[in-house]
């Protein structure tokens, strides 16, 4: 929104020392958020009034004169080509330096041979038209005058960030804003005085004070939903002459970004910006009388942009006995616009709800200047403040308009909305001047609380408890009508006024007290940031966030079918489910496709993520630790929704990925005094294809947590993927739970009698896993404590199908073993796995 | 016995001389004094002689072995010596240890998270797929508020089941799960789950319907601060974020705070830290004001204490949420938000 300071200062006193800019600090601090201060004549910076003394042929070109102007201080020489200058006339002169508005910057030239210090101006380039015909001629003026000054654009501009009044409907116009300021620079502020004309004596509406149904104008409102429209005011005029509008009021009018369009139309636009009530003005001859009705279902109407609309049974519409005229607090009609034969019209005020204006524009995809300001809760009695002020408007730019029939006044009782508990909409409401100075952390007396609340126009009453006026003190609180719509209610929203408009930058600051007691500390994010530790610092691999969001095409290309069931068994979906079996959550209103699903998984992130760097990067290791989402019942009655850990390695074909990908899930859980062991799977969860001979299910300390795998050549290569790739998906609240369940780090006494250490190498069936072949090892002897894999050969030399295993077969007793007696129990597993896996043992 | 180790020591010396560098000399170790070593031979030899010429057999064995021991300990030394006149450039770089990296976000959460963590704050955790009862309506927005505006929601293709739909939303909105739009939701949650008093923060992911641009995001990451007890109230709310702001830009860091509304909170406020680059002189930074605006914050609605089960008439609290991937980008100079989540090792491997 923007707001002209010329205007404001109708209503507000500004002290003269106070800057534009200071003043928009001000209101930033205080009211609402001031994004720019700009002053008009910063336009015109280094544009001058001149007088041309004399003007010469130019030396070396035809077409060019030369022309000496008084500037005032000085007397420059300009070379201009325009053909209508003189000695004598005034003109525009850019000085060296000034930037115009067309985005040129005067420099120093010359041109043909000629110095020439500034240029003379035509009106296009001073942005003040079209016309680039010659020079703009003024009238007589002092030379060296600014041209802001000649043109009398003395007006500041402040843009109000309209995010921030999204709360205050009644900071929606100059002269609401204005009442604010008054309170933070605690100056006068100039009441407006209803009725301007007399519209009004109490409550009672008047007719107005002309001769009365002149013509049978008299007009006809009936209201069907005061629900939807608590007030219809509506006063009809004749006598109108449909012109443009004064300069002044085009001047206000553009300053503040609304195009001037006729003197009718500019009024109700001029009203709105000055009261911040919105009004419409139809053109009487084309409507019989105004019924304010839902619209019917089928109806259309084309609104003054020149769109047709679609209109719904829910949208409430001003209509007439045939068609709708208007669509309320949003735009009028097309049917009934004022035009250049208008000569009586009907001016609207009215109020109506906020959520239907709100839902409508929505709808409609059509926000006004009008429905900004309905949406934000308006005050019902604000319509006849801005019917009189219209009607006063008319009057002075229609000398000859007459207001006819009776004043139309329609309204709900109670007029302003009741509290909750049928608590008056005005309040009071009780304030504990006690309180408000504990809320605040302040301490203000009852004379300036009453003091801003009273500049703000709440009505304060003060009823002491004590002998301290100035801390115990009671007010009894009147919500001005400006503030009563969806605004203040409580003791609270009090203590901000009196808060903000005292400065929050004047409250001091200090720290609460409170128990020493250390804050019960969640284990889960201790763990998450632990394992984040081992992953990027220990296991040197790179943390990544990607987005919760995938495209359900990605997901199809990873997984023909539907494997995306997780969690508990015997799921019932919250929604029918999707089509095609995915059991997966889409958004309703995703940005793009490519972020149209929930990720049911957090690989498809990751493999994005090798895509992107597997160019620039010879080796890629990445995790990622995030919530992913399917349609089942999880916790807090939401949808299900946990986070995991992925992992992914991409690199050269000659490395293993999967076995080093393997190594880094036992390095974590190593760290985390865990032990990790895989098992061969069939299927997997994790929706990408893999062989099943590189795929394993994660165990800690037994518990299934997760799956690891490397992706098949081929589904890699489909996938987009250039380098082989391994990957992994662990469910952090399972490996939480096995973090939970493991019993606490407890030290053990290192053996006191040395270990012995034989070798064992054996060829095997290479389907034989090697799981069972170490249970086969370690259950033979209850002397053999460990067998440690230390090289695995696969290759011709065996001959198909063959793997060649080599242990370390440690050996400890509480004594010193003897070599005779570890011998035989070798000699004894050797025939024990010749028996048991076949292995015949080699030879080195 | 005696002249059969005199040869072998004489053969192991001649050997000995011939040898010019390490490998050599690993080599004639292994080839007398290895497991079928010449050397280990004659002493394992030693077993089985007899009783009598065992004692000086073994005693002469073992002499030689520590005498050739001594020699190979000796030419090994001086071989390493000769190795060790070329020269070596002291200014060649180390050999490489590979580096992990953590999310910059990550980084900048575990230092704000410890922070608060020592000052008695909670560190929580919540779902990032809510119900708009929690995300709106419990936080004093009710369906069609005018206050939605200033939060685009992304909406999802479920209905909450029944119990849901009790907490005040009866239908109104046709698709009343979301995709959180602030991690203001766990204020309602920690309150029902904690009660009061309460200090808790909530770092957490959040979501908001925009066209993503180097400002702007769909996805961004906010963390929530909420303290509730007797007798909070804005002079504490100013102290705690006070301190918040001497942390995360220095200890010059002044605190400025300007009326903001936001639905949850009465009185609102948004709070602005001097520009850590400028001093408040006014910079690129702080697009030329010298202050940062950083902070959300306000003390807690009643409407809001009285949805999270807790009386506004014992308690009172404060909240304040910002972003982190707006504190990330201030502090590492980072010109383009969509990096966070770009998955660029390029850019992940700076932190």
């Amino acid at each position: 929104m923007l707001l002209s300071l010329n205007w404001l200062k109708e209503f507000v006193e500004i002290p003269k020392n106070l800057t534009p800019e200071e003043l928009g600090e001000k209101l930033t601090m205080h009211t609402v958020e001031v994004e720019k201060v700009s002053r008009q004549a910063d336009k015109y910076k280094g544009v001058a009034v001149g007088k041309i003394l004399e003007v010469k042929p130019h030396p070396n070109a035809d077409r060019l004169r030369l022309a000496k102007v008084d500037v005032g201080r000085e007397k420059l020489e300009i070379v201009c080509g325009a053909p209508n200058i003189a000695a004598g006339q005034f003109v525009p002169v850019a000085l060296v330096g000034a930037a115009l508005p067309n985005g040129l910057v005067i420099k120093p030239a010359e041109i043909r041979g000629v110095k020439s210090n500034g240029m003379l101006c035509a009106p296009d380039e001073l942005g003040l038209g079209e016309d680039h015909a010659g020079i703009m001629i003024l009238k007589k003026a002092e030379p060296g005058m600014k041209f802001s000054d000649y043109l009398k654009l003395n007006d500041v501009i402040f843009e109000v960030d309209n995010k921030s009044i999204t709360h205050r409907a009644d900071l929606w116009s100059h002269y609401g804003l204005a009442r604010d300021i008054s309170a933070f620079l605690n100056t006068k502020f100039k009441q407006v005085k209803t009725p301007l004309i007399p519209l009004y004596k109490g409550d009672k509406p008047l007719n107005p004070p002309f001769k009365r149904g002149a013509g049978g104008l008299n007009i006809k409102v009936k209201v069907e939903d005061f629900k939807l429209c608590p007030r219809y005011m509506a006063l009809a005029m004749t006598g109108v002459k449909v012109a443009p509008s004064p300069k002044w009021m085009q001047d206000r009018l553009l300053a503040c970004g609304t195009r001037s369009i006729n003197n009718i139309v500019d009024i109700t636009n001029y009203v709105m910006l000055e009261l911040g009530q919105p009004l419409h003005a139809f053109d009487k001859n084309f409507i019989d009388k105004i019924i304010v009705r839902r619209a019917k279902a089928g109806e259309t109407m084309e609104t003054l942009d020149g769109i047709a609309r679609k209109l719904e049974p829910e949208m409430l519409v001003i209509a007439d006995s045939h068609q709708p005229v208007a669509v309320a607090g949003i735009m009028g009609g097309a049917n009934s616009e004022i035009n250049a034969d208008t000569t009586s019209i009907i001016i609207e005020a009215a109020n109506f709800d906020f959520t239907s204006v709100r839902k409508t524009a929505q709808k409609l995809g059509l926000r006004t200047e009008a429905s900004m300001r309905f949406e934000k809760g308006l005050d019902p009695t604000l319509c006849e403040l801005g019917l009189a002020r219209a009607a006063e408007l008319i009057k002075q730019l229609c000398p000859g308009a007459k207001a006819v029939g009776k004043l139309a006044d329609e309204k709900q009782t109670p007029l302003i909305p009741l509290l909750k508990g049928d608590k008056r909409g005005l309040g009071p409401i009780n304030l504990d001047l006690n309180w408000l100075n504990q809320y605040i952390g302040e301490n203000f007396s009852a004379k300036q609380v009453k003091q801003i609340l009273e500049k703000l126009g709440f009505g304060v009453k003060i009823r002491t408890l004590g002998v301290h006026m100035d801390t115990e003190c009671l007010f009894s609180v009147i919500i001005p009508t400006w503030r009563a719509v969806h605004d203040v209610s409580l003791p609270e929203d009090l203590a901000e006024e009196v808060a903000r408009i005292y400065g929050y930058n004047n409250i001091k600051a200090s720290l609460p007290k409170a128990d020493a007691a250390p804050p019960e500390q969640l284990e889960e994010r201790i763990l998450i940031r632990q394992i984040k530790n081992i992953l990027s610092v220990g296991a040197k691999m790179a943390e990544v966030y990607n987005y919760s969001f995938v495209s359900e095409e990605q997901l199809k290309k990873l997984t023909p079918q539907p494997p995306f069931q997780r969690g508990a068994k015997g799921v019932i979906p919250l929604s029918k489910g999707g089509e095609g079996g995915l059991e997966v959550i889409k958004l309703v209103n995703p940005l793009s496709e490519d972020l149209a699903v929930l990720r049911p998984s957090l690989i498809p992130g990751l493999l994005e993520n090798i895509k992107t760097n597997q160019a620039q990067e010879p080796e890629i290791a990445l995790y990622e630790i995030g919530r992913i989402f399917l349609n089942q019942p999880g916790a807090d009655e939401l949808p299900w929704q946990e986070k995991y850990l992925a992992l992914a390695l991409a690199g050269n074909e000659s490395e293993d990925l999967f076995r080093k990908l393997k190594g880094v899930i036992g390095y974590l859980l190593k760290e985390l005094n865990l032990e990790a062991e895989f098992e061969a799977v069939k299927a997997g969860t994790l929706g990408v294809q893999v062989d099943t001979e590189c795929l394993a299910e994660v165990y800690a300390n037994g518990q299934a947590i997760g799956q690891v795998m490397e992706l098949e050549n081929n589904s890699a290569r489909a996938l987009g993927l250039k380098k082989p790739a391994a990957l992994a998906e662990i469910s952090l609240a399972k490996l939480f739970a096995a973090v939970k369940n493991n019993p606490a780090r407890q030290y053990a006494e290192p053996p006191k009698y040395p270990a012995a250490v034989r070798d064992l190498a054996f060829v095997v069936n290479e389907k034989i896993l090697y799981n069972k072949v170490v249970k086969q090892i370690k259950n033979f002897s209850s002397l053999i404590k460990q067998a440690e894999l230390f090289d695995i050969y696969q290759g011709d030399k065996l001959g198909a199908g063959k793997k060649n295993l080599a242990f370390h077969i440690i050996y400890q007793a509480d004594r010193t073993l003897t070599s005779a007696e570890i011998d035989a129990i070798q000699s004894g597993l050797v025939k024990h796995l010749e028996k048991e896996i076949g292995a015949k043992v080699r030879d080195f | 016995m005696e002249s059969e180790l005199n040869n072998l020591k004489q053969k192991i010396l001649g050997d000995l001389e011939k040898i010019k560098d390490l490998p050599a000399l690993r080599a004639l170790e292994i080839k007398y004094l290895g497991r079928k070593g010449e050397l280990t031979k004659i002493l394992r030899g030693v077993a089985d002689l007899a009783e009598e010429e065992k004692k000086t057999a073994g005693r002469l064995a073992n002499e030689l072995k520590k005498e050739i021991t001594a020699r190979l300990e000796q030419a090994k030394i001086e071989l390493a010596n000769i190795r060790s006149q070329a020269y070596a450039d002291p200014t060649l770089p180390g050999s490489e240890v590979k580096t992990g990296q953590l999310h910059p976000i990550t980084i900048l959460q575990n230092e704000i998270e410890d922070l608060f963590t020592s000052l008695g704050f909670m560190v929580l955790d919540g779902p990032e797929l809510e119900s708009d009862y929690y995300n709106f309506t419990a936080l004093n927005i009710p369906p069609y508020h005018p206050a939605r505006d200033m939060q685009d929601t992304f909406y999802v293709d479920l209905t909450p089941p029944a119990p849901l739909l009790k907490g005040g939303l009866r239908g109104v909105i046709p698709s009343s799960l979301l995709m959180r739009t602030q991690t203001s939701p766990m204020q309602i949650r920690a309150m029902k789950k904690y009660g009061a008093p309460l200090r808790c923060i909530v770092p957490g992911r959040c979501f908001r319907s925009e066209a993503t641009d180097v400002r702007h995001e769909h996805t961004f990451y906010q963390l929530e601060g909420l303290m509730i007890d007797q007798g909070i109230n804005f002079s504490h709310l100013k102290g705690v974020l006070e301190v918040l702001g001497k942390k995360l830009f220095g200890p010059d860091t002044k605190l400025r705070m300007r009326p903001k509304f936001y639905p949850f909170v009465e009185p609102g406020s948004n709070g602005e830290y001097s520009c850590f680059l400028c001093r408040g002189q006014g910079c690129r930074v702080c697009k030329n004001t010298g202050w940062l605006e950083i902070v959300g914050c306000g003390l807690v609605h009643p409407g809001v204490l009285k949805a999270g089960g807790i009386d506004p008439s014992k308690y009172q609290g404060f909240a304040f949420g910002y972003g982190l991937d707006r504190l990330a980008m201030l502090k590492y100079n980072i010109n383009d938000i969509r990096l966070f989540h770009g998955g660029d090792l390029k850019f992940l491997k700076q932190f």
